[in-house]
């Protein structure tokens, strides 16, 4: 088995005096998708956004223990948090395209983090972006309208694109198929097993079919604490825990 | 002990199909009875009878694969619910190859009337009932101590088997001319041993819902 490419050790995070996560050790394995599952307020989404220092952004967040990504503690004060967000991206549940073209969006990330040389490279670079996230086809004749102009799944798939373009080790999601249909979603979905050839997924999903889909490895959490985490097609069908049993059974534990 | 669901219907589905299999359990055990009393008298009219469970019991393994499919297609089920959707179709086949073993019996009592082996048919019958109606409450109580001396109390069938086959070569040496009867006790013999290999099969099977291990290749 390859080595984690994100290790959680006794990591412990508080709002104010109310602690959200207690104590979770979590190998998070490289090319792997990894579902994070549980009830509304058990600190999934949490855990998820601690993992690129979302959490930051929050004053009175506070996190304790150790998080390392590629062996690298992440909360070191020595952390560049804007490097680290090029190496650990996020699309969020709700598409959230910036108020610009579809271009610009996927050019972004490159311009800021200065990661082309030249137009064609950006230029090159935004194409192959947009093929990886599997848009190109539906929007090369259209690069200059808006991002918001495009359907919720084209959108989410141009919020994947922006993720992708600046080349991360790691693509955080959160819910990303909540606001989506059917079809959307499971473009998406076939699209997250695409992108896993290339970078390590961690998302965080309500529906527990997706989660049992399209990851190999599932985390269930559960007032704070990691219950059970392990092979997806083990979680699903003889968990370990019996908070996990109840949960994916939706029975009343 | 298992947590009811938060949706009360998947508690009610599942409980449909626990009361099909125990139903068409309980039609196969009264199948079994009538087909070894008929070996002991036999009656036309009443082979007659054992035959025509056949089709209710075929109808109830239909409705147990409707009620599978449609829990499936509503309710997504997963872990313990899954097994406890799926696992049904194979103990609903389990049955139904019983039944078939028991109209196979019916069938056959006309020729073996009066046949000195009767006796040991008759000990064979009581195991395998006993062992059906361990293994359907072990089912419905997913009670996996009694599915594994269900599974043990098959010896006693294979034991009985041999026994009766070895004595059916002495008799065949000696009464020749009694050749197709015995021939046809031999094969009510088998048709209780398979019963008692489709039973330990649902006593398997039992254990496999409880916990998610397939025995099916062990014990």
């Amino acid at each position: 088995m390859a080595d984690p490419i994100i290790t959680a050790r006794n990591v412990n995070i508080f709002y104010g005096a109310a602690q959200a996560i207690f104590d979770v050790d979590l190998d998070i394995l490289p090319n792997k998708v990894t579902a994070l599952i549980g009830p509304s307020g058990c600190g999934k989404s949490t855990f998820l956004r601690a993992i690129n220092r979302m959490n930051d952004l929050i004053p009175i967040c506070r996190i304790e223990g150790d998080l390392k990504i590629a062996g690298q503690d992440i909360y070191s004060p020595s952390v560049d948090v804007v490097a680290l967000r090029a190496q650990v991206g996020m699309v969020f549940q709700k598409p959230n395209p910036f108020p610009k073209s579809i271009f610009e969006n996927v050019a972004y990330g490159l311009k800021i983090h200065k990661l082309t040389s030249s137009k064609t490279e950006l230029q090159d670079r935004v194409e192959w972006s947009l093929k990886s996230a599997g848009l190109w086809s539906e929007v090369a004749d259209r690069l200059n309208q808006p991002g918001n102009s495009l359907s919720g799944g084209q959108q989410q798939r141009l919020c994947i694109a922006r993720a992708i373009a600046v080349e991360p080790k790691v693509i955080l999601m959160d819910e990303p198929c909540s606001a989506l249909d059917p079809i959307a979603t499971a473009v998406v979905e076939e699209l997250i097993d695409n992108l896993r050839k290339d970078y390590t997924i961690v998302i965080v999903t309500h529906s527990m079919q997706q989660a049992a889909r399209i990851s190999q490895r599932t985390a269930f959490f559960h007032l704070g604490t990691l219950v059970e985490f392990g092979d997806t097609k083990t979680v699903f069908t003889t968990p370990a825990d019996e908070r996990t049993q109840n949960y994916i059974t939706g029975r009343i534990g | 002990m298992e947590h009811e669901h938060i949706v009360t219907k998947f508690d009610k589905n599942l409980d449909k199909i626990k009361t099909s299999i125990v139903e068409m359990g309980g039609l196969v055990g009264l199948q079994l009875n009538d087909a070894t009393a008929v070996l002991a008298t036999f009656d036309a009219a009443e082979v007659e009878r054992i035959k025509t469970y056949d089709r209710i019991v075929n109808g109830l393994n239909k409705d147990i694969h409707d009620r599978a499919e449609i829990l499936i297609i509503r309710r997504q089920p997963m872990a313990l619910d899954l097994r406890q959707t799926l696992v049904p179709i194979n103990i609903a086949g389990e049955l139904e190859r019983i039944g078939d073993h028991a109209k196979s019996t019916a069938k056959r009592a006309h020729i073996v009337q009066g046949a000195a082996a009767l006796d040991m048919i008759g000990a064979m019958s009581a195991v395998v009932q006993a062992m059906l109606a361990d293994v359907l409450r072990a089912y419905v109580d997913g009670d996996i101590e009694l599915a594994a001396k269900v599974r043990k109390r098959d010896e006693e069938v294979d034991a009985l088997n041999k026994q009766l086959i070895s004595s059916v070569i002495e008799t065949l040496s000696r009464l020749p001319e009694n050749a197709e009867c015995l021939i046809h006790i031999t094969l009510i013999s088998r048709n209780f041993e398979r019963i008692g290999d489709h039973i330990c099969n649902i006593a398997r099977y039992v254990h496999q819902i409880a916990t998610g291990e397939d025995l099916k290749a062990s014990v």
